[in-house]
C-alpha cells in the first residue's frame, strides 16, 4: 500500500512536470508536440546527440559527487562551481608552466593539479565551518563569485593568449589534452573518470572506515565526538574531497571540451550538481542516474529552443521544479490519519 | 577648489554607499523577522528576484513606480511563501528549499523576460523613482544631499528600520516571535500559534525581500537583466548575521557592504588600467572577511532551520 | 460516576502510527484533590494529559470539564479554559526574563504594550503568597532546575488555573525542595485547585495525593483512593509484579587498585569554573555514586572523563595513566565504557542500523577493520550476538535503531560499551525514562561490571538507584564535591538532600541517624 502510493507520487510528479512543460512551451507560442518531438529527437535522434548527453554528464556527474560527499558529511558544499573555476585554472597554469610533459604524465599531472586546488577552494569555508561554525553555505557562494572574478583576471593578464583579442588563454599544450574516446563526437576522457570516481566514492563512503566515519559525522556530530572521531578533521577532510572532485570536472571542461581556458566555460555546471546530488539521493549511482537525467533534460532543452523556439531557460524550471515537488512529496501525496490530523492544526 | 571637489566627490561616495546598502538592509529586515521565527530562506536569493523581476514588468508596462512596487512586494512574497509552506507545512529541509527556489526563480525570470521582451540587444528600461529633497534639511553641507536628497525608497528603509526595531524589542509581539524562534514548543503551550507566527514572520520576508528587489530594478539601475542580484541575496544573509538580527545593526553591516559596493563602482570608473574584476570581487572578498570577523558575536535563535513538529512523540 | 467531579475523561483512545498509547481510558478528577496518575514510563500518562490539554488530538472518547463537553485543539484553548500543565521537560524560553516568560501568549492589559511594571507588581504578588524567591526580571537561564519548575507553576497560577497537571514534579528536586513543594500543594488544594500529578514514584503518591489512577500499557488499571492503599498494592497495578528489589553485595576492594582517578580536577567554561577542583578515585570492583541536583557539574564531570570536554586544571587518571590530554579513542582503548545521557543525541546515530551503531566503538578494532576496509560479515555476527545475549527485541541487525524502543536503545548500547569488559565505566542517568524491566535489566548488568571488577562512575538523579548500587556516595553541587559518603545502609536521606542543597557537611553530628 505504502508502495503504490510512493509509486503514484512519483506518477503525479511527472504528470505536473509535464503540465508544467506544456504551459510553458504555449505560452511563447510553440507547439506542443513539434517541442516535444525536437527535446526527444534531440537526446535520441542521432549518434551525436546521444554523446552530447553524456558530455554534459561527465562535469554534473563528476562535481555532483562531490556536492554528494560533502552533502553526506554535513558541509552544504553550493560551491561546485567555483571549485569547477579553480579546477580549470590550476590545469591551464600547470600545462603553460611545464608545456613538455608525455601525455600519461600531463594528464595525471593536470587532473592531481585540478583536484588541489578545488580541494583548496572547498576546503577554506570547510575549515572556517570546522574551526569558526561559520556558514559553509554563504561563504561557499562568495567564493563562486570570487573565483569567476579571478577567472576573468587571469585571462585578461599573465594567461592571456596574445595572439587573440578576446580575453582567452592560448591553446593548452599536447600532452594535456583529454583523448577523445568516439570520434567525431565530444566524448571524452572524463566521462570515463567520472565512471571510475562513481565506483570509487561508493567504495569509500560504504566500504571504508573513513567513509563510514564521514557519514556518522554527517547523520550525527555529537555523537561521532562522544565515539571519539575528530569530527572537525572530517569535515575539512569532506570539503576537501568534495571540492576535489569538482575541480576534476573543471580540469575535464577545459581538457576535454574547450582545450583553452576562457570565461563563461561552465553555464552552471556547478549548480546544476547541486540538483544532481539532491536527486541522485547523495548515492553515487544514483548521482550517476541523475547526472544523465538533468544532462538529456538540458541537451534536449537546448534542441527544443533551437527548433521548436523554446528558451532553454525552461531547463531551469524544470529542474527547481522537481527538486520543490520532490521535497513536498510526502505531505503533498501522502493521506495518512498523521498528515491530516497536523493539518487541523 | 580642491576642498569643494573633496566635499562633492565624498558626497556622491557617501550617496552611493546608502543606496547601495538600502536593498540590503531591506532584504536584511524581512530575513531577521524570518530568522527570529525559526525559518532560515537561503532563497532570500529568489525573493529579491523575484520582487526585482515583477516590479520591473509591471512598472515597465504602466510606467508606473507604485504599481511596480506592489508588484515586486507580491512577487516576493509568493516566493517566501512557497518556502514558508515546505519549511512549515512540509517540514522540509530549510536551506535546500531556499536553494531549489533560487534554481527555479532564476530559470523563471529569465524565461519570462525571454517571453515579454524577446532577444533584444538593447535592454528595456522601465520609469525609476525619481529623487525627492526634503526642504531646508537636504541643503545642510554634505549630511544633507546624502541623507535628505533621495527616493521614497531610502526614506522608507528609515522608517521601516525604526519600525521593525520598535516591533522586535518594545513590544508583546517580539516576545511571542522571540520566544517561537528559540523554543517553539515552550510558546505552543503557552497558546501561541507557532505556524501562524511563523507565516506572518515568511510574509514579512517576502514584503521586504520584494521590496528591496523593486529597489534595485526601479531605484538603483532602471532596467533587468538576468540573474540581476548576482548573489545580492546571499550578501544580505551576511548582513543579517553580522547586525545581529537587529535592525539598526543591519543597516550598519549594509553600510559596510554598501561602502564596498561604491567603492567598486567608483573603481571601475577611475581608469586605473586593472582588469575590472579585481573590484567586481572586492564586496565579496569583503563579504567573506566581515562574516568571518563576526565569528562568536551572534548567537542564532535556537530553533533555527529546525521544523516544528507538534505531535513528535 | 460522582457529580463532584469537576474533569471526567472517558473511553480516550489514542494511536500513534496504529499502535496505542491509550486505549478506552478513563480518569475522574475531583475539585480540590490531588490525583495521581501513577504507571512506569510508556504507560500513556503524559498521552492522556497532553490530550486533555490540547497538544494531541484524541482518536476517540469524551472530554467533560465543569460538567461541558469540551473539545480542546491547542493548548491555549486549555489555557482559557483554566487548565495548566507543567511539562517534565519545560517549556519555558531560557533567553527570555520570568515575568515575559509568565506572561507569555497572554494578552495583558494594554497589548501590544503591556505594562511591565505592573505585571512584575503582581507576579511578586504570587511570588510572596508561596514564599518563593525569584525577581520577575530574572532571565530564566541563570535559574536552577527547581527555580525554573517554581517559574512553571507561577505561570499556571497566574492564568488561574484551576487544573494544574504536573508531569514527573520531583524528578528535578531535592528531597529538601520536594517536602517545600508538596505544601505548597497542599495549600493549593485548600484554595480549591486540583491538582494532577503524573509520575512513576510510588512514595510519592502515598505522600501527597489523596486518589490515584494507575495505568499500564496505555489501559486503565484502577482508581483507588490513597488512604486505602500501600506500595505493595501500587506495585502490583503498575507492573503486574512486586518491584524487585536490587541490591548489591557488599565486597572488599583494594584501596591501592584504582581504576579511574581524578586528582584536582577542575573545568572552565567561558572563563568561569563550572567544575572542581575535585579529586576521586574509584578502586576496581567499586562503583561510586554521584548524587545531586540535575546541572551541577554533572554534565562537565563525565564529559571530561570521556575527553569531549578538556579539563582546566588537574589530571583524569585510567588504570593508573594519566590520560588528561589524551583523546577519546586513546581513552576508549584503554578500557573506558561510557554509557551517555542522551541516548538519541550523544550515543546512537538514529538513521544507521544496529549493526554501523555497534561500529561506532569498533571502528579502530582489527577483528571489524582491515587496511582500512569494514568487515560487514564479523559485524553482522557480532551484532547478533549482542542482540542475543542482551536480548535485544528488534527485526534484526540490519533495522534502523530508530525503530528500536527506549529500553532497546538502551541495551544495544549497554551491549556495545560494555563489549570487551571495560575496566572504567561512565553511566550517566543510566535509567532515565526506561520503563521497570528495562530499568533492573541494566542495573543488573551494571552490578554484573563491578563483581567482575570494573570501576563505575554512576552519575544519576535517582537517589533510590544511587543508594541500591553505590558503594560510596559522592554529592555534586555547583560543580564541587560537597562530602564522599560510604553507603553503609545509614546515610540520612535528608542530611543527603541538604548536601544537594548546598549546605556543608560541617554538623557531622546530623551525618548519622541514630
Amino acid at each position: 500500500m505504502e508502495r503504490l502510493k510512493s509509486a503514484l507520487s512519483y506518477i503525479l510528479i511527472i504528470v505536473i512536470i509535464l503540465a508544467l512543460s506544456v504551459v510553458l512551451i504555449l505560452s511563447v507560442g510553440s507547439d506542443v508536440q513539434e517541442s516535444f518531438v525536437s527535446f526527444f529527437r534531440g537526446i535520441f535522434g542521432s549518434l551525436y546527440g546521444f554523446s552530447e548527453v553524456l558530455v554534459r554528464a561527465t562535469p554534473l556527474v563528476m562535481a555532483g559527487l562531490g556536492v554528494s560527499i560533502g552533502f553526506k558529511t554535513g558541509f552544504i558544499n553550493i560551491g561546485a562551481e567555483g571549485q569547477i573555476y579553480l579546477g580549470a585554472i590550476a590545469v591551464t597554469t600547470i600545462a603553460f608552466l611545464l608545456p613538455g610533459l608525455p601525455s600519461v604524465f600531463a594528464i595525471l599531472l593536470g587532473i592531481t593539479a585540478g583536484f588541489i586546488a578545488g580541494g583548496v577552494w572547498a576546503l577554506i569555508p570547510g575549515y572556517l565551518k570546522a574551526r569558526f561554525g561559520i556558514s559553509e553555505v554563504i561563504n561557499t557562494i562568495m567564493f563562486n563569485y570570487i573565483a569567476i572574478n579571478i577567472l576573468g583576471i587571469l585571462v585578461r593578464s599573465v594567461l592571456k593568449d596574445p595572439e587573440y583579442p578576446l580575453p582567452m588563454s592560448p591553446q593548452l599544450p599536447d600532452g594535456y589534452i583529454f583523448p577523445m574516446l568516439m570520434y567525431p563526437t565530444r566524448l571524452h576522457l572524463g566521462f570515463l573518470i567520472a565512471v571510475i570516481a562513481m565506483v570509487l566514492v561508493y567504495v569509500l563512503m560504504w566500504k571504508s572506515a573513513p567513509g563510514y566515519k564521514l557519514r556518522v559525522v554527517g547523520l550525527n556530530q555529537r555523537a561521532s565526538l562522544c565515539s571519539g572521531i575528530p569530527v572537525r578533521k572530517y569535515i575539512v577532510l569532506s570539503s576537501l574531497l568534495s571540492g576535489g572532485l569538482a575541480g576534476i570536472a573543471g580540469v575535464g571542461e577545459i581538457a576535454g571540451i574547450h582545450n583553452k581556458l576562457l570565461e563563461g566555460f561552465s553555464p552552471g555546471f556547478g549548480y546544476v550538481a547541486i540538483i544532481v546530488a539532491l536527486l541522485g539521493k547523495n548515492n553515487p549511482f544514483g548521482v550517476m542516474a541523475a547526472g544523465l537525467g538533468i544532462a538529456a533534460l538540458q541537451v534536449g532543452s537546448l534542441s527544443m529552443q533551437r527548433q521548436a523556439g523554446v528558451p532553454a531557460s525552461i531547463s531551469w524550471i524544470i529542474m527547481g521544479s522537481i527538486v520543490l515537488l520532490i521535497l513536498s512529496r510526502r505531505s503533498l501525496f501522502t493521506f495518512s490519519a498523521e498528515s491530516r490530523k497536523e493539518k487541523k492544526v | 577648489m580642491i576642498e569643494t571637489g573633496l566635499i562633492a566627490t565624498l558626497t556622491a561616495f557617501l550617496s552611493a554607499t546608502l543606496r547601495m546598502a538600502m536593498p540590503l538592509t531591506l532584504a536584511g529586515l524581512g530575513e531577521t523577522f524570518s530568522e527570529k521565527s525559526g525559518i532560515l530562506n537561503i532563497g532570500l536569493e529568489a525573493i529579491m528576484l523575484s520582487g526585482a523581476f515583477f516590479s520591473f514588468i509591471i512598472a515597465f508596462m504602466t510606467q508606473s513606480v507604485l504599481l511596480g512596487v506592489c508588484a515586486g512586494i507580491a512577487g516576493g512574497i509568493a516566493v517566501s511563501s512557497i518556502h514558508a509552506y515546505l519549511s512549515i507545512h512540509c517540514k522540509v529541509n530549510q536551506t535546500i528549499a531556499g536553494l531549489a527556489l533560487n534554481f527555479f526563480i532564476m530559470g523563471l525570470t529569465s524565461f519570462l523576460f525571454l517571453i515579454v521582451f524577446g532577444k533584444t540587444t538593447t535592454l528595456p528600461e522601465c520609469p525609476v523613482s525619481p529623487k525627492i529633497p526634503i526642504p531646508v534639511l537636504s541643503h545642510i553641507p554634505l549630511i544633507g544631499p546624502v541623507l535628505f536628497n533621495q527616493d521614497l525608497f531610502v526614506y522608507f528603509t528609515f522608517v521601516a528600520i525604526f519600525f521593525a526595531w520598535f516591533f522586535i524589542n518594545r513590544t508583546e509581539w517580539g516576545i511571542n516571535l522571540h520566544a517561537v524562534g528559540e523554543k517553539p514548543k515552550a510558546a505552543d503551550s503557552a497558546g501561541l500559534n507557532v505556524f501562524r507566527i511563523r507565516y506572518l514572520s515568511t510574509i514579512a520576508n517576502g514584503f521586504f525581500g520584494g521590496l528591496a528587489g523593486s529597489y534595485l530594478t526601479l531605484g538603483l539601475l532602471g532596467f533587468f537583466m538576468e540573474n540581476i542580484t548576482s548573489g545580492k541575496g546571499y550578501i544580505a544573509l551576511v548582513v543579517v548575521i553580522l547586525g545581529r538580527r537587529n535592525p539598526p545593526g543591519i543597516l550598519l553591516a549594509a553600510l559596510v557592504v554598501g561602502a564596498a559596493e561604491a567603492l567598486q563602482f567608483r573603481m571601475q570608473t577611475s581608469g586605473i588600467p586593472v582588469p575590472s574584476q579585481l573590484f567586481t570581487m572586492f564586496p565579496y572578498v569583503i563579504t567573506v572577511v566581515v562574516l568571518f570577523l563576526a565569528v562568536g558575536k551572534s548567537r542564532e535563535p535556537s530553533a533555527l532551520g529546525i521544523p516544528y513538529i507538534r505531535s513528535k512523540r | 460516576m460522582s457529580t463532584d467531579s469537576t474533569l471526567l475523561m472517558e473511553d480516550i483512545d489514542k494511536y500513534f502510527f496504529g499502535k496505542a498509547a491509550n486505549d478506552k481510558v478513563s480518569l475522574e478528577v475531583k475539585r480540590g484533590e490531588i490525583h495521581a496518575l501513577l504507571g512506569e514510563n510508556g504507560a500513556g500518562k503524559t498521552t492522556l494529559m497532553n490530550i486533555l490539554y490540547g497538544i494531541y488530538q484524541r482518536d476517540a472518547g469524551t472530554i467533560t470539564w465543569k460538567g461541558e463537553d469540551v473539545h480542546f485543539e491547542s493548548p491555549r484553548e486549555a489555557i482559557d479554559n483554566r487548565i495548566g500543565m507543567v511539562h517534565q521537560h519545560f517549556m519555558l524560553v531560557p533567553t527570555l526574563t520570568v515575568s515575559q516568560n509568565i506572561t507569555l501568549g497572554l494578552k495583558s492589559e494594554g497589548h501590544p504594550f503591556p505594562n511591565r511594571r505592573s505585571i512584575d507588581e503582581k507576579i511578586c504578588e504570587i511570588l510572596r503568597t508561596y514564599g518563593v524567591n525569584i525577581s520577575p526580571t530574572d532571565k530564566v537561564s541563570s535559574l536552577s532546575v527547581g527555580g525554573e519548575q517554581w517559574v512553571e507553576i507561577i505561570k499556571l497560577l497566574y492564568r488561574n488555573a484551576e487544573l494544574l497537571i504536573l508531569d514527573e514534579p520531583t524528578a528535578v528536586l531535592t528531597p529538601q525542595e520536594t517536602e517545600r513543594f508538596f505544601d505548597v500543594l497542599k495549600k493549593l488544594r485548600q484554595e480549591g485547585h486540583s491538582v494532577i500529578i503524573i509520575t512513576h514514584r510510588i512514595p510519592e503518591v502515598l505522600a501527597i495525593t489523596d486518589r490515584v489512577t494507575i495505568l499500564r500499557d496505555g489501559r486503565n488499571v484502577a482508581t483507588i483512593k490513597t488512604a486505602d492503599t500501600d506500595s505493595v498494592e501500587l506495585s502490583h497495578y503498575m507492573i503486574g509484579r512486586e518491584l524487585k528489589t536490587i541490591s548489591r553485595t557488599p565486597h572488599v576492594v583494594s584501596p591501592q587498585d584504582e581504576g579511574l582517578g581524578l586528582d584536582e580536577l577542575a573545568v572552565e567554561e567561558n572563563g568561569r569554573a563550572v567544575l572542581g577542583p575535585l579529586s576521586l578515585s574509584i578502586r576496581k570492583g567499586e562503583m561510586i555514586g554521584i548524587a545531586g541536583v540535575d546541572g551541577n557539574g554533572q554534565k562537565h564531570l563525565a564529559e571530561v572523563v570521556l575527553g569531549v570536554r578538556d579539563c582546566s586544571a588537574g589530571k583524569v587518571r585510567l588504570l593508573g595513566k594519566d590520560v588528561s590530554s589524551a583523546s577519546i579513542q586513546q581513552r576508549k582503548d584503554l578500557g573506558l565504557g561510557y554509557i551517555a545521557e542522551d541516548r538519541q543525541n550523544d550515543a546512537l546515530i538514529m538513521d544507521m542500523d544496529m549493526r554501523e551503531n555497534v561500529l561506532l566503538r569498533m571502528y579502530s578494532k582489527r577483528e571489524y577493520v582491515r587496511s582500512g576496509f569494514i568487515k560487514y560479515a564479523s559485524i553482522h555476527e557480532a551484532t547478533k550476538e549482542m542482540i542475543d545475549t542482551y536480548n535485544i527485541k528488534t527485526a534484526g541487525p540490519g533495522k534502523p535503531v530508530r525503530y528500536l524502543s527506549g529500553g532497546n536503545q538502551q541495551k544495544l548500547i549497554l551491549a556495545r560499551e560494555l563489549s570487551g569488559s571495560p575496566p572504567v565505566i561512565v553511566a550517566f542517568h543510566p535509567t532515565r525514562g526506561l520503563d521497570i524491566g528495562a530499568t533492573e535489566f541494566v542495573r543488573q548488568k551494571l552490578l554484573e561490571r563491578r563483581a567482575s571488577g570494573s570501576s563505575i562512575l554512576l552519575i544519576s538523579a535517582d537517589l533510590d538507584e544511587i543508594f541500591s548500587l553505590s558503594d560510596r556516595i559522592a554529592v555534586l553541587f555547583h560543580g564541587r564535591l560537597m562530602a564522599v559518603l560510604e553507603n553503609d545502609g545509614n546515610v540520612d536521606v535528608n542530611y543527603l538532600g541538604r548536601l544537594m542543597a548546598g549546605e556543608s557537611a560541617g554538623s557531622s553530628s546530623e551525618r548519622r541517624v541514630e
